[in-house]
């Protein structure tokens, strides 16, 4: 008989040596993100608040990491830590206290405080002073009008705002709403998508018609704000909670106050605050660069400063959302949002 | 002698017909028929993945630690509801179909919430590692304990046995091999556990890159990291079987033996 007892050695080695390797990773894992980007100022009396992103970092939030980078948050007694979420806002994460300000839209922000219960978010600032968004195709699609999404396929993520876009522009034109087909594309990019298996889909200007432009891929752009003043909402919005507002509104008031303080960076220097998105975030370069440049007239433009929320917007865009059937109830928009934060 | 050549030969006719598929998808990628953004050609993907090494560094360093420390919590965790449900049939009674039901809920759909419960940290993608290795761990484990000869059972009680020894003596190293099979197989999906729980949130980890990389349009990226992610769970797996040789000297030459 041959030996048959077990060699417990090697497991048990195998387990001191994971319980010895995990602490030196952990460190090694804490040093490494607290150098990756921040000011090297050891303050320990700097208040940790955490912003949740509304997707993957892009140029809609580079006022966020200049503030950072730039020492602004620490300026004002901050250290922000920076997370970004699943794919579709950061409404339902600052309801459940997963982060002090948070990246939204307009819409979500109406749907939240209309649920049952509701979620008390509220918007404190607009991060870009118009609606950027719209419908994108490739130019051989030949999509110039809403008239011409007739017999064409729509990408898009099964919102029902997407639909009722859609069937609002193309009613507008007069033409029939039942002659588009919608699929759900989920999470595939746009210029991808657009190859493939769709003809038109819902893109931020700044991002998805920037990145084709570099690529050199030719699109037809129909801007949501050109046709219909009313669907010219906000885009997105930096959120917090009720909760938050109530009792530290100062906290509030400073993170707002060096926020804006680091979107006013990136609109008078859009080259360096691309390079400080970059670092931060693995991002092509080549299309942070020219969304940067292009944002820079965007996030401010015709506003008398950054951030500004005006109550016509919002009154038009909750006003059409109940039109559409988008929501039940008429919204109490009012509440909604505040610019009394702002610096 | 011969089995080992053996083995190196079967090894080589997989190797060839991965290179010949590699080589196809080459060649296909460079006659211009599919765009590179929906699928890069591999010599575009190596290149990619050397130049983007550096970056993703402390990515790979996170997700590591995540699949780590929620292994060997599965492990542990694993090991101990299966002896729980070996020794005790009240426990395997109440446990097991909770257990087997437990699998059947896709990860991906709770894996959001697990976020709203659990914060942005590690915890909700070590809870998510733990949740798909613990399964196999625990299921081919007890069956290994199951599988020992009842009449060798008796004749160590008949002789005055504890539990302990009963354990120690027979059902541990007649179990061993089903544990390690578990341990296989959870080896392998534990990195993508890690990945997924990354994807649905968080401050960084190869799925955070991944989903920054298909952001920037960077399908290339994209496939680096796949390739990273799969040099992991293949460099997981082997370490366990080489644990797995350590520890069963036995294995390789006669199973029945131990048995028997």
């Amino acid at each position: 008989m041959k030996n048959k007892n077990i060699n417990f050695r090697p497991m048990i080695l195998f387990m001191v040596l994971i319980l010895t390797f995990l602490p030196a990773l952990t460190l090694a894992s804490c040093s490494a993100s607290s150098q990756n980007g921040g000011p090297l100022i050891k303050n320990q009396s700097l208040q940790k608040i955490t912003v949740v992103l509304d997707w993957v970092p892009n140029t809609n939030h580079t006022g966020i990491y200049v503030a950072r980078d730039k020492g602004y948050y620490a300026e004002e007694g901050f250290e922000v830590e920076i997370i970004q979420p699943t794919e579709g806002g950061a409404a339902d994460l600052i309801a459940a206290d997963k982060g002090e300000f948070g990246i939204s839209y307009q819409e979500q922000v109406t749907y939240a405080r209309l649920a049952n219960p509701p979620l008390p978010v509220k918007a404190v600032a607009a991060v870009i002073a118009h609606n950027t968004s719209g419908f994108a195709s490739p130019v051989e699609k030949n999509i110039k009008t809403p008239k011409d999404f007739e017999g064409k396929k729509y990408g898009g993520w099964g919102s029902p705002v997407e639909e009722a876009l859609i069937r609002a522009l193309m009613e507008k034109s007069s033409a029939d709403y039942s002659k588009v087909q919608i699929v759900n594309i989920g999470a595939s990019d746009f210029i991808t998508s657009v190859q493939k298996d769709v003809d038109f889909s819902w893109i931020f200007y700044g991002w998805d018609g920037i990145a084709s432009e570099v690529k050199g891929f030719k699109i037809n752009f129909l801007k949501l704000q050109d046709f219909d003043k009313n669907i010219d909402f906000y885009t997105p919005v930096i959120i917090t909670s009720e909760k938050i507002i109530k009792d530290n509104p100062e906290m509030v008031k400073k993170f707002l106050k060096a926020t804006s303080k680091g979107y006013n960076f990136a609109i008078s220097s859009p080259e360096e605050s691309a390079l400080i998105l970059v670092k931060n975030a693995e991002l092509d370069r080549q299309i942070v660069l020219p969304s940067q440049k292009y944002l820079a007239a965007q996030y401010q433009a015709d506003n008398p400063k950054w951030g500004i929320m005006n109550e016509e917007l919002w009154q038009n865009f909750s006003k059409w959302m109940l039109d559409n059937n988008l929501i039940k109830q008429s919204f109490d928009y009012k509440n909604a949002y505040t610019n009394e934060l702002l610096p | 002698m011969a089995v080992k050549n053996n083995k190196i030969i079967s090894n080589l006719y997989s190797l060839i017909f991965f290179l010949l598929l590699v080589a196809i998808w080459e060649i296909i990628c460079r006659t211009g028929s599919v765009p590179a953004n929906i699928l890069p050609a591999p010599s575009t993907i190596i290149y990619s993945l050397t130049v983007n090494f550096k970056l993703m560094g402390l990515h790979i360093l996170v997700t590591v630690f995540e699949t780590l420390t929620g292994f060997a919590a599965a492990v542990f965790l694993g090991m101990f509801i299966a002896i729980l449900m070996d020794g005790i049939p009240f426990v395997k009674k109440v446990l097991y179909p909770l257990i087997v039901t437990s699998q059947t809920i896709p990860i991906i759909t709770v894996a959001p919430l697990f976020i709203i419960w659990f914060g942005y940290g590690y915890l909700p993608k070590i809870i998510i590692v733990v949740l798909i290795c613990f399964f196999p761990i625990s299921v081919s484990f007890l069956q290994g304990l199951g599988s020992v000869d009842p009449d060798l059972i008796n004749l160590l009680k008949s002789m005055g046995a504890g539990n302990y020894q009963l354990y120690r003596i027979v059902k541990l190293p007649a179990a061993l091999g089903g544990l390690f099979s578990g341990l296989k197989i959870a080896a392998t999906y534990s990195i993508m556990g890690a990945t997924i729980g990354e994807w649905v949130g968080g401050k960084d980890g190869i799925g955070v890159y991944m989903l920054r990389a298909k952001f920037s349009f960077a399908t290339d990226r994209v496939f680096g990291a796949i390739i990273v992610i799969t040099f992991l769970s293949i460099a997981l797996l082997k370490l366990i079987e080489l644990i797995e040789k350590k520890s069963m000297p036995w294995t390789g030459y006669d199973k029945n033996e131990i048995i028997a």
